[in-house]
C-alpha cells in the first residue's frame, strides 16, 4: 500500500479532568480519502484539532512523512502542507471571493496598495480548476452554501499540498452539491492529496471513502472497509448491536387532526428560494406519524413553517381543517391555539436559548401555564421540568446547566420536550434528528412513536430517506411545493425518490 | 430543585462540580462591592483614628450620589437583558427635571398631578422609541440616539435654555414644600430620601424581573428572539415594554434630580446613560442579552459610587477616577468573556 503522509501515534488529550483522547493511533495515506466517524463526544473533533494544530497533544506524537512534528498553531500545520476546513467555513461573507482567497496573504503592488487585478486573475485560475461557475468578484454572501464550500476548499488548497481535513463538509449541502463535492475530492485524492473526511452520514461512506476509522469514547473502535455492512458500522459507533433503530408502527389511528385540500399559501412578497406550498392535499390523523419527502427546495420546511406562521407573511387559500374545524392559521398564536407545535430544523438558531439553563428552556412554551395570574410558580415550573426529564432521557440530569453545553442529541431532546410540554395535538417536526448521533436518534424515534400512540398527530419533514421510511406510517412526497404522491411506511426508497424528482420509477 | 438553582446560568458545571470562575462572575458585583469597601476602609483617610469612609454621613453620601443613575440602571437592566440598549435615558432625565420644575413653578400644578404627568410622559417617550424600533426593525442604538437628541431638544424648548429654579411655598410660582423632601434625609437624618426612592424602585423591579411572567419573557427575548417567538412569546410587545420601563425610570430619576437640586435643567443628566450601562455590565448582565440580574445592577451601581468616593476622599483627580472606572468595566467584561469561552459558547 502507498506511503503514509500524516499519522498520529498514541495521542492523549485532556481538557481539565476530561480525557478526550485516550491513546489514539491514526494514519492517512497519500491519495487516500479516509472517513473518520464517531458520535458526538467520541473524540473525532479533538483528533482533528490535534492534526490541524489547533491543540497540541498531551502525550503521543504527530508524524508527517514519518517524521515527528509539533504544531503550535494552525499556521504551523498549514506550513507543513496540512489544511483544515472547519464546519463553520472561515470565510468573510461581506468580502469578495478573491479577497477571501487571499485573506492574510494579499498581493501588494510596489507602492503598497492592494493589487486587486492580480488577485482576481490568480483567483480565477485557481477556481477554474474546480468550479467555473464562481466569479472571483462575487461577494461570498451571494454564493450558495455549496459554492462557499468550494471557495473554502480552494482557499485551503493554497496551503494544503499534502493533506486536507474536512469537518462534516456535506452537512449543509444539497444532493447535487454533495455529488459535485465528491467529484472534487476524488480529483484531489488522485492528484496525491490525502483527505480526512469527517461525517455523520453513514450512507455517504461507501460512496467516497477508501478506508474508515470509527472512534468511540476517545479511542479508535475499529478501522474497516467502507463497504462494510451498515450494521457493523453502527455497532462500532455505539458499541452495541442496534437491532431496532426504528420503532413499531401505529396499530390504530384516530380521527383526522389536520386536513388540507388544495391548500396553497400566498406569501405577501415573493422570496427567491422560498417555495410556497401550492395545492397541497394532506391528512394527519391522531396516532399517526406522517412524513414529508422531497428534494431540497421542494418546500418541506416552507409547508411546516407556513402552517405554524413562522414563514413569510401571507395567507392560506383552499381548505384547511384542524380538528374538524376550518382554520385560517393567521399567526403563531392562532396555530398554537389550534393545538399546533413546531420544532424547527435550526435548533441552535431558532429553537434554544443556548446560554440559558436546560430548565428555563424546557418551560419556555408553557410560561403562561406556570404563571397563573402573572406570577411565576416555582412549584409548577419544577413539576414541568421534572416531567420533561422523566419523559425524555435528557443528560446530564441537571436542569441548571446551560443548554448550549449539551450534546446535539440532548439539545434536540430538550427542543422536543419543550414543545411536548405545551400538550399539543399536532406536532410539526422539521429535520428532527439533524446533527444527532445514532444512539440518540433511536431514542428520539421511540419517543415520537410513544407520543403518537398517546394520541398525538405528528408531521415530519426530513431529508433522510431511511428515517422517513423507517419512522413514518405514511409518506407524502412534495415537488415544487405540491403534494405529488403518497406512500405507505416502509415503501421502496427508489419509488419515493422517483416521485420526488418527477420521474417514473 | 429551587428557583435559584434553575435560573442559574453559570456556576454549575455538569455533575456537582463548581467552577470557581463561573461563581466569580455570577457574584462578581457583590465580590467587587466587598473588595471596594475593603479598599475604602484601608485607604480611607482617618481623623483621630476614625475611618472617614465608614462614617454614616459618608456612606449616606455615596448612596445618595448614585440614586439617580441607579434608578436608570435598574430600568436599563431590562433593556440590556433583551439585548437592547437605551441611550436616551440621560436626556430624558434632563427633560423630566425641566418639565417637573415648569409644571410646579409656572404651571401651578400640584405635586401628585405633576408626578403623574412627568412619569406618564417619560413612559410614553420610551414607548414611542420601542415602537419605532420594533415596527420598523431599526437598531435600538440608532432610535434611542435620535431619542437622546429629541429629548434634549424638547427640554431646551420647554426651559428656553434656562435653569428653572424651584422655590417652595404656598401660592403662584411656588412649588409645594413637600417636594423638597427629595433632597432631605429620613430616619435620624441619615438615610437620603433619593436613596429610598432608588431602593424601593429597585426592589419592585427585582420582583418583576424574577417572579413574573413578564420578567421571564424579557430573558427569553434576549436569549433567543426567534426561539421565543416560536414558543409563543409576544416578542414585539416585550421589546416595546422594556423601553417604556427605561422611560419611566428616567422620568423618575428626573423628578428626584429636580427635588434634590431644586431646579430643572435641560442639560443635566449628560453621560448618565453610560454610567448606567457600566453599572449594569459590572453587575454581570451580558450585552448579548439573555442573562443578568437586578441584584448585580444594584451592587454595580453602589460599587461605582463607592469607588468614586474613595478616590475623592484621597483627593485623587477626576481624571484618575475615570481611569479607575474604565479598568473595572474592562475587568468585568473580561471575566464574563472567560466564562462564556469556558462554557464552550463562543466569543
Amino acid at each position: 500500500m502507498s506511503q503514509v503522509v500524516l499519522s498520529a501515534n498514541g495521542v492523549v488529550k485532556r481538557f481539565g479532568g476530561v480525557q478526550a483522547l485516550r491513546g489514539v493511533d491514526f494514519d492517512l495515506r497519500v491519495g487516500e480519502i479516509h472517513a473518520l466517524l464517531g458520535e458526538n463526544g467520541a473524540g473525532k473533533s479533538t483528533l482533528m484539532n490535534l492534526l490541524s494544530g489547533v491543540h497540541s497533544a498531551d502525550e503521543g506524537a504527530i508524524f508527517i512523512d514519518g517524521k515527528p512534528v509539533r504544531f503550535h498553531s494552525p499556521r504551523d500545520a498549514q506550513a507543513a502542507g496540512i489544511a483544515t476546513i472547519f464546519q463553520e467555513l472561515d470565510l468573510v461573507p461581506s468580502l469578495s471571493v478573491a479577497a477571501n482567497l487571499f485573506l492574510g496573504h494579499e498581493l501588494v503592488r510596489s507602492n503598497g496598495m492592494l493589487d486587486g487585478n492580480a488577485m482576481q486573475r490568480e483567483s480565477r485560475k485557481r477556481l477554474e480548476a474546480i468550479d467555473r461557475t464562481i466569479d472571483p468578484a462575487q461577494l461570498v454572501s451571494d454564493l450558495s452554501i455549496g459554492q462557499r464550500q468550494v471557495v473554502a476548499i480552494v482557499k485551503a488548497l493554497s496551503y494544503a499540498s499534502r493533506a486536507l481535513i474536512m469537518d462534516e463538509p456535506t452537512a449543509a449541502l444539497t444532493a447535487g452539491e454533495v455529488d459535485r463535492l465528491f467529484e472534487i475530492m476524488r480529483g484531489l485524492a488522485s492528484s496525491g492529496v490525502g483527505i480526512v473526511y469527517i461525517s455523520h452520514r453513514l450512507e455517504e461512506v461507501p460512496r467516497i471513502a477508501h478506508r474508515v476509522t470509527v472512534m468511540r469514547d476517545g479511542k479508535v473502535a475499529g478501522v474497516t472497509e467502507p463497504n462494510a455492512p451498515q450494521a457493523e458500522l453502527v455497532q462500532l459507533l455505539v458499541g452495541r448491536p442496534l437491532t431496532e433503530l426504528y420503532p413499531w408502527r401505529a396499530d390504530s389511528v384516530g380521527e383526522v387532526l389536520l386536513r388540507m385540500r388544495q391548500a396553497s399559501f400566498r406569501p405577501q412578497r415573493v422570496s427567491p428560494g422560498w417555495q410556497a406550498p401550492t395545492m397541497v392535499d394532506l391528512d394527519v390523523r391522531r396516532g399517526e406519524i406522517v412524513g414529508l419527502a422531497g428534494v431540497m427546495g421542494a418546500g418541506r420546511t416552507e409547508l411546516l413553517s407556513a402552517l405554524y406562521g413562522t414563514g413569510l407573511p401571507g395567507r392560506w387559500q383552499g381548505e384547511i381543517m384542524i380538528g374538524g374545524k376550518p382554520s385560517k392559521l393567521k399567526s403563531i398564536a392562532a396555530a398554537r391555539r389550534a393545538g399546533l407545535a413546531f420544532v424547527t430544523d435550526d435548533r441552535r438558531g431558532a429553537g434554544l436559548m443556548l446560554r440559558m439553563s436546560v430548565g428555563l428552556n424546557l418551560v419556555m412554551s408553557v410560561i403562561r401555564r406556570i404563571s397563573p395570574n402573572g406570577l411565576l410558580s416555582a412549584r409548577r415550573q419544577d413539576d414541568a421540568i421534572r416531567s420533561s426529564f422523566g419523559q425524555f432521557d435528557i443528560r446530564p440530569k441537571n436542569p441548571a446547566i446551560p443548554v448550549g453545553a449539551l450534546s446535539g442529541g440532548n439539545q434536540q431532546k430538550v427542543v422536543l420536550a419543550k414543545e411536548v410540554l405545551g400538550s399539543p395535538q399536532l406536532l410539526l417536526l422539521d429535520e428532527p434528528t439533524r446533527g444527532v448521533d445514532v444512539g440518540a436518534k433511536g431514542e428520539i424515534y421511540a419517543r415520537l412513536r410513544k407520543l403518537a400512540s398517546e394520541g398525538l398527530g405528528i408531521l415530519v419533514a426530513s431529508s433522510e430517506m431511511p428515517e422517513l421510511i423507517g419512522l413514518c406510517d405514511r409518506i407524502v412526497v412534495l415537488r415544487n411545493g405540491s403534494s405529488v404522491a403518497e406512500f405507505s411506511g416502509g415503501a421502496d426508497e427508489h419509488q419515493i425518490l422517483a416521485a420526488a424528482n418527477g420521474r417514473e420509477a | 430543585m429551587s428557583e435559584q438553582q434553575i435560573t442559574s446560568h453559570a456556576g454549575v458545571q455538569s455533575g456537582k462540580q463548581i467552577d470557581p470562575l463561573a461563581v466569580m462572575v455570577r457574584f462578581q458585583s457583590l465580590i467587587g462591592l466587598v473588595l471596594v469597601f475593603a479598599g475604602g476602609i484601608i485607604f480611607s483617610p482617618r481623623r483621630h483614628g476614625v475611618i472617614l469612609f465608614l462614617q454614616p454621613d459618608n456612606i449616606a453620601n455615596i448612596v445618595r450620589a448614585v440614586s439617580e443613575t441607579g434608578i436608570i440602571a435598574v430600568g436599563m437592566t431590562f433593556v440590556i437583558i433583551t439585548a437592547g440598549i437605551d441611550l436616551s435615558v440621560g436626556a430624558t432625565l434632563g427633560l423630566a427635571s425641566v418639565v417637573t420644575a415648569t409644571l410646579m413653578v409656572s404651571g401651578g400644578f400640584g405635586l401628585i398631578t405633576t408626578l403623574i404627568v412627568v412619569l406618564v410622559m417619560g413612559t410614553c417617550f420610551g414607548l414611542v422609541q420601542g415602537a419605532i424600533s420594533s415596527k420598523f426593525r431599526l437598531e435600538a442604538f440608532i432610535v434611542t440616539l435620535a431619542g437622546l437628541q429629541a429629548a434634549r431638544g424638547l427640554a431646551l424648548v420647554v426651559s428656553d435654555n434656562q435653569y428653572i429654579n424651584i422655590s417652595y411655598g404656598d401660592g403662584p410660582g411656588l412649588a409645594p414644600p413637600i417636594f423638597a423632601i427629595l433632597g432631605g434625609r429620613l430616619f435620624g437624618n441619615i438615610v437620603p430620601v433619593a436613596t429610598i426612592v432608588f431602593l424601593i424602585f429597585a426592589c419592585i423591579a427585582t420582583l418583576v424581573l424574577n417572579t413574573t411572567r413578564f420578567g421571564r419573557y424579557v430573558y427569553a427575548v434576549g436569549g433567543n428572539e426567534r426561539a421565543a417567538r416560536i414558543s409563543g412569546v409576544p416578542v414585539s410587545a416585550i421589546k416595546i415594554a422594556v423601553y417604556a420601563i427605561t422611560g419611566f425610570a428616567s422620568a423618575l430619576a428626573g423628578i428626584v434630580h429636580a427635588g434634590q437640586f431644586n431646579f430643572g435643567s435641560a442639560n443635566d443628566g449628560t453621560g448618565y446613560e453610560l454610567t448606567a450601562i457600566a453599572a449594569v455590565v459590572i453587575g454581570g448582565t451580558s450585552l448579548f442579552g439573555g442573562s443578568g440580574s437586578m441584584v448585580g445592577t444594584i451592587a454595580g451601581t453602589i460599587m461605582l459610587g463607592a469607588l468614586a468616593n474613595i478616590l475623592q476622599l484621597n483627593n485623587i483627580t477626576p481624571a484618575m477616577q475615570l481611569l479607575a472606572t474604565a479598568a473595572i468595566i474592562v475587568l468585568a467584561a473580561v471575566l464574563q468573556s472567560l466564562v462564556r469561552r469556558r462554557e464552550g459558547l463562543g466569543r
